[in-house]
């Protein structure tokens, strides 16, 4: 998974961050398992992915509320964004 | 004497150092963090919380203002807390896809951070009180303030329901205060567990809301050595209680009398701190709350040494300003020196108790907080 530049100073600077998981969902429980201070950014306090952010994947934008459904595979790649509203 | 400031904007933080007062080098760090408020523990560690409309709520650290490392834990409300519909309304214009809808209760902003008998606090939006006793590692809520039996009744200000202002006595780690816009000030007595409103003698911010909870706040001020001496900025005039907020007197000699959007009369302002040594206390008054900016353009800030009456102080200050001074942006070293900072990017600062001020940076984004986090 890719960070944006801001959740970069969270991870010492890491851009790519290797994951498991077989879903974008399962991977952010990954991620936030093993990196607490990553899954803050990640979950809300109703332990829902925060809506503001979406993910790029395969050529498509995923909405956080999708983010359980959407499979991946082994070697997929994908980019953690924020929703964008113009301007 | 070497001094620190930490200054928080949208867009991250200014550090600024002088190691004389006079001349200041400037890093810019947390970049891309909104950085609202800042403290510093008794082991010199800083603190500065971030807040993310997109990534949410963080808290980073630095032993020596270089080094930055964001802490694994935050102030966070359960799934099962309910949310106010009135602060979910203010602030749900960044929430364009309806987090807020289902009515649960978040944080979305620290407003303050504070440190005392070694604990760390935070004051957050929703208003709500959070403690940490392993320096930032783990946070607890402090449900007797968090779950107030007079919560129903609290009314979000201009800027939502947030807890912004922590005082605490240096002689009585059972008795602290916190101020919550629009609900007032509380005190507990027994350290967190039940807490009282502390508002007779205060105006509330418009003449329907409640008498006890119906305060706006904006900001508070004292000796913790001395801590029943408490000044106190509301969206209703300046006052003063002599015995620990069970009683307010206003006090504004001085101070220049606008009129608010109700038609009331008073001084309003937003920060306010204290020099302990001397017992001077600070404030910034804004043309009303219609207007927001200095009175004719001139920025001023106002001094009180007997805590009574009121002298400005502008002397190396603008005459042509429009910028206001949030109620976190403005700072004292404890050794004369004062600090603020505007929503037009300028840091001010005064090494003789504001007798004369200086520009110490320009150029930065709206500035939300100062601290001094070294002296």
């Amino acid at each position: 998974m890719q960070l944006p530049p801001v959740l970069r100073s969270v991870m010492g600077g890491e851009r790519w961050l290797e994951a498991q998981g077989n879903s974008i969902a399962a991977v952010l429980a990954d991620l936030a398992r093993r990196h607490p201070a990553l899954g803050l950014h990640f979950f809300d306090e109703q332990g829902a992915i925060r809506r503001n952010i979406v993910f790029l994947h395969d050529g498509e934008m995923v909405r956080a509320k999708d983010a359980g459904a959407r499979r991946i595979g082994p070697d997929d790649e994908i980019v953690l964004t924020n929703a964008l509203a113009g301007g | 004497m070497p001094v620190s400031l930490v200054v928080g904007t949208p867009k991250g933080a200014a550090v600024l150092n002088s190691k004389d007062g006079r001349s200041w080098d400037e890093d810019f760090v947390l970049r891309g963090w909104p950085c609202t408020a800042s403290a510093r523990d008794d082991q010199g560690r800083v603190y500065v919380a971030v807040n993310s409309p997109n990534y949410g709520v963080a808290i980073f650290v630095s032993d020596d203002l270089a080094e930055w490392k964001q802490l694994a834990s935050a102030p966070r409300y359960r799934p099962e807390d309910r949310g106010n519909a009135e602060h979910h309304r203010i602030v749900s214009q960044m929430d364009f896809t309806g987090m807020l809808k289902g009515g649960g209760r978040f944080v979305d902003q620290i407003w303050t951070l504070h440190f005392a008998h070694g604990a760390l606090y935070a004051g957050v939006s929703e208003a709500g009180l959070f403690v940490s006793r392993d320096r930032g590692e783990s946070w607890q809520p402090i449900d007797g303030f968090n779950n107030h039996p007079t919560r129903d009744s609290w009314t979000p200000g201009f800027g939502g329901l947030g807890a912004h202002t922590i005082l605490s006595d240096a002689k009585n780690p059972n008795r602290m205060w916190v101020g919550v816009s629009a609900a007032g000030l509380f005190r507990s007595d027994d350290g967190g567990k039940t807490w009282n409103p502390k508002n007779k003698g205060v105006n509330p911010a418009v003449d329907s809301a409640p008498a006890s909870t119906g305060q706006c706040i904006h900001h508070a001020a004292h000796d913790p050595a001395d801590a029943n001496i408490i000044f106190r900025q509301e969206h209703r005039g300046v006052h003063r209680s002599d015995d620990g907020g069970d009683t307010w007197q206003v006090i504004e000699d001085g101070l220049p009398v606008a009129e608010l959007s109700d038609g009331h009369r008073c001084s309003f302002g937003f920060p306010m701190v204290m020099d302990r040594r001397s017992k001077s206390v600070f404030v910034v008054p804004l043309d009303g709350d219609n207007f927001r900016f200095p009175r004719g353009g001139q920025l001023a800030v106002y001094r009180s040494d007997d805590g009574r009456h009121w002298r400005a102080r502008t002397k190396g200050l603008p005459e042509n300003c429009y910028a206001g001074v949030l109620r976190g942006a403005m700072a004292a070293d404890q050794n004369g020196g004062i600090y603020f900072g505007t929503t037009s990017g300028s840091i001010y600062g005064s090494h003789d108790l504001g007798e004369s001020w200086r520009e110490l940076a320009s150029g930065l984004p709206r500035v939300m907080s100062v601290e001094v986090c070294a002296a």
